[in-house]
């Protein structure tokens, strides 16, 4: 397997793990976390974003899950997410994405395609930006705890 | 107030035809029908409606029903025509409602008049706000708005050219719980302390985000702001006006969401300000520090940060919430960024605040379809709540004034 493939993997396994800290440190210094709310939004300045965080604000973000008074998150999630058509070009991946998550006696899904842009360094391949273009960014969503 | 004022659904009924169907409610702003031809899909309470800018620059609210066989006419968001055309029998229309024609014209009676597309009876703008009502008579917008008229008064005045546009689209949340509980909470200064506890934990332990970049730097400005003891909610004014409207202070004391900044941005576009208003008016906008304007029925607008929020009742228990923000025409580009940053922050259903406060919504509607204690008590700070001359009420921030002052609304709007 192509090794910027395994680490898209492995970077959704995190997630559905809950090793939200051990998924943190796979983010560059200089990471972008972006989950824009129209189809083709070229930047942040373009319209609203579900979420966008640079590295230094997604580190709250995962200290925040941590914490027993998150009430989005008591009891916490559970999520599968299914990533496959990986297509790899150099240190850039496109994936589609399908997140199930079970809560409190809920089911739902979301779903969406991936960019992984990444970085080559010292301690391996490190994300730039992760980009998750949901099919229905623009609709109503319910509370959205846990990472996509 | 008794508990089935959340869940039971004849009651929701109730406020769908009296409240809904009879109040002014927001259905957009003149900056997307600037020109004869625009239209754009929007609700009207319960109702689907088009609203266009005709030809003779008026505005027109028309049901989104073909007078036909009832097909959607409209189904883009928005659009630039110069007539509306069903896409079932081809029947077509001016942007006033009237009918243009029909296919196979000759297949009528001669004395049969054929109906064009229904109009709400009544839309005023004021200030470039778009509001319509179902009922043909009543208080002009003017009226209803009252003293919070000041809450879109204040908005413009902030922008330098004098007019606002809307931009960015929308965010929008979903939750499974009554509709007044989203306006309540918006007005409630108690739960910040408990229901936000985690975001002001997690952001006091990143203190580096404070000097991090400008985005990081709000968000940990916003978090922490949440965290103040609860004596120092109580300097936070509350105001109550006739007709069911409350704004709350703002609390944003420090950084780049203080009112008063001190950054060069900020400088440039004060100084693009005093050019339109003069120091003293200028001054005087931007020392005017409220967090939400509550209009009654079902939005709340944040002037110094160009957002406004509609509540759209869908049921009993199931409500959605549009998050719209407006740029300062005339302002410096980096005063948008830092708008639709905050928003994002604040209002997404993604935002490490607003998650929380979904969570407690629909915890708070399954609480209530239990019975139990049957009344929901709401009395704190009655002891401090304050009658002006002028009608208003006025309290400290963690007075229940709000919350009354709505519910004694609400009970007016719906006879009982």
């Amino acid at each position: 397997m192509n090794e910027v493939e395994a680490f898209v993997l492995r970077e959704a396994r995190l997630l559905d793990e809950q090793r939200y800290v051990e998924w943190l440190e796979l983010f560059a210094d200089d990471a972008l976390y972006w989950i824009p709310t129209r189809a083709k939004q070229e930047s942040p300045q373009e319209a609203l974003s579900i979420i966008y965080e640079p590295r230094s604000l997604l580190a709250v973000r995962v200290e925040r899950l941590a914490r027993r008074e998150m009430h989005v998150q008591s009891p916490p999630s559970r999520t599968v997410h299914h990533v496959s058509a990986i297509e790899v070009n150099g240190d850039e991946a496109r994936s589609a994405l399908i997140v199930a998550e079970w809560r409190t006696g809920e089911a739902r899904w979301f779903a969406g395609r991936v960019t992984h842009k990444l970085r080559k360094g010292a301690n391996g391949l490190r994300i730039i930006l992760k980009r998750v273009d949901l099919i229905d960014g623009e609709a109503p969503h319910r509370a959205i705890a846990v990472p996509l | 107030m008794h508990r089935a004022a959340y869940t039971d659904p004849t009651l929701f009924e109730r406020e769908q035809e009296r409240i809904f169907r009879r109040a002014w409610l927001y259905v957009g702003h003149e900056s997307e029908v600037a020109k004869p031809g625009d239209h754009i899909r929007t609700r009207l309470g319960p109702d689907e409606v088009i609203l266009a800018r005709r030809e003779d620059g008026g505005l027109s609210l028309l049901h989104n029903r073909c007078a036909h066989r009832g097909a959607r006419v409209v189904s883009e968001p928005s659009g630039q025509a110069r007539q509306l055309r069903c896409p079932y029998h081809a029947w077509s229309y001016r942007l006033d409602g009237s009918l243009i024609g029909v296919p196979l014209a000759d297949g009528y009676s001669p004395d049969r008049r054929l109906p064009g597309l229904d109009a709400v009876p009544r839309v005023e703008s004021y200030r470039g706000f778009i509001f319509a009502s179902h009922a043909a008579s009543g208080a002009s917008l003017f009226d209803f708005l009252g003293g919070l008229r000041s809450a879109f008064d204040n908005l413009v005045d902030r922008a330098p050219a004098g007019t606002l546009t809307r931009f960015g689209g929308s965010l929008r949340l979903e939750y499974r719980g009554n509709w007044k509980m989203f306006l309540e909470n918006a007005v409630d200064l108690v739960h910040p302390g408990f229901v936000h506890k985690s975001s002001v934990d997690a952001a006091r332990a990143h203190p580096e985000a404070l000097t991090a970049d400008a985005v990081t730097q709000q968000a940990a400005q916003m978090f922490l702001a949440n965290g103040m003891r609860a004596t120092q909610w109580d300097d936070v004014p509350l105001h109550a006006f006739p007709g069911g409207h409350i704004y709350m202070g703002g609390f944003y004391k420090q950084g780049i969401i203080a009112a008063e900044r001190e950054d060069a941005v900020f400088a440039r576009y004060r100084k693009a300000l005093v050019e339109r208003h003069g120091e003293e008016k200028t001054a005087a906008v931007l020392s005017v520090d409220r967090f939400n304007n509550l209009i009654w029925p079902n939005i709340s607008v944040n002037a110094r940060f160009g957002v406004m929020r509609i509540v759209r009742p869908l049921a009993v228990d199931h409500t959605v919430v549009d998050v719209v923000c407006f740029q300062l025409d005339g302002a410096p580009p980096e005063m948008h960024e830092l708008t639709l940053q905050f928003v994002n922050l604040a209002a997404s259903p993604a935002s490490l605040v607003a998650s929380d406060d979904l969570e407690i919504f629909e915890r708070c509607q399954r609480g209530l379809a239990t019975p139990g204690n049957e009344w929901i008590d709401m009395s704190r700070g009655v002891l401090v709540d304050q009658r002006q001359a002028d009608g208003a009420t006025v309290s400290r921030g963690t007075s229940e004034l709000p919350m009354r002052h709505q519910f004694e609304t609400w009970k007016s709007w719906m006879g009982l």
